[in-house]
């Protein structure tokens, strides 16, 4: 399923970590009521949207890297 | 505060969109895709993000909130002990703090990132509750003692505590309590508060449901 270009490669690893966050706070908005809830939006769906964020600016800059190497 | 089913319409469009790149990552390769790219994979994730995060530290405000922890269990019956001298329970039943944030509104502390302070509190309690030793609830203590800021964030000014007949008897004593010298609650004036060992022994109100 992921592509053999690695700058797609990338964005579909940052895509799928994006919908795990994403999947994750709705499911503390929708079942979680508590500081249990509070505790995993704050902490895996927090860090899951930073690796997301961050892997996707690393594609970008690294697709810009990538010509002038060659 | 966003109402929760917009939230979740808006988490679910992130999903089918950032789906779009995960399933056809070729379609960046326009600049229209790449456009759209930023906007699924950056833009809206944070957005989803922030408008997460503003609904749970908002709901963290909320009385429901406090005491869903079992340990707790015994503060909220207190707010509904039927006695006027019990002032967590006289706050509560008479709206002189909002119902749905009675606990937040007394232990916030209103200084400068007050709010940010009760919130490091409030993980604490979490970590204390779920991997310490949690003390039993009559043994609970306040992390340092309450100051009259808290209080006087509301009564100030008012005309039943600038010219109440104790708080005026003694002219030094108002000085005294907005200098947090003399404390409305541990100086033997307002002493009861949460009166939790004694619960088993009260009458409770009933109504406010």
């Amino acid at each position: 399923m992921l592509s053999t270009s690695p700058l797609e490669r990338k964005l579909q690893l940052s895509g799928i970590v994006l919908i795990l966050a994403l999947l994750v706070e709705g499911l503390c908005l929708l079942l979680g009521h508590g500081p249990i809830a509070f505790m995993v939006f704050a902490g895996l769906s927090g860090a899951l949207f930073a690796v997301g964020i961050l892997l996707y600016l690393y594609s970008l800059v690294s697709a810009k890297a990538e010509p002038s190497k060659q | 505060m966003m109402p929760t089913f917009l939230i979740l319409l808006l988490v679910a469009f992130s999903i089918v969109l950032i789906g779009v790149f995960v399933f056809r990552p070729q379609v960046t390769a326009t600049r229209g895709g790449k456009m759209t790219a930023f906007l699924a994979l950056f833009a809206l994730p944070l957005l989803c993000f922030g408008i997460g995060a503003s609904t749970e530290l908002e709901h963290a405000k909320s009385t429901e909130f406090c005491l869903s922890c079992h340990i707790m269990e015994s503060y909220g019956k207190s707010l509904r002990v039927d006695d006027p001298q019990h002032l967590a329970g006289a706050h509560f039943q008479n709206h002189r703090v909002p119902p749905d944030e009675a606990c937040y509104t007394c232990h916030t502390n209103y200084a400068m990132f007050g709010g940010i302070k009760a919130k490091l509190g409030g993980l604490r309690h979490i970590y204390v509750y779920y991997l310490g030793t949690p003390p039993a609830p009559e043994n609970i203590k306040l992390y340092e003692p309450f100051n009259n800021r808290e209080c006087l964030h509301c009564h100030a000014g008012a005309r039943s505590f600038e010219e109440g007949a104790v708080h005026t008897a003694d002219p030094d004593l108002l000085p005294a309590i907005k200098a947090n010298k003399t404390s409305c609650i541990s100086s033997g004036c307002h002493g009861v508060v949460h009166d939790v060992a004694s619960l088993k022994d009260a009458k409770f109100w009933k109504g406010g449901n």
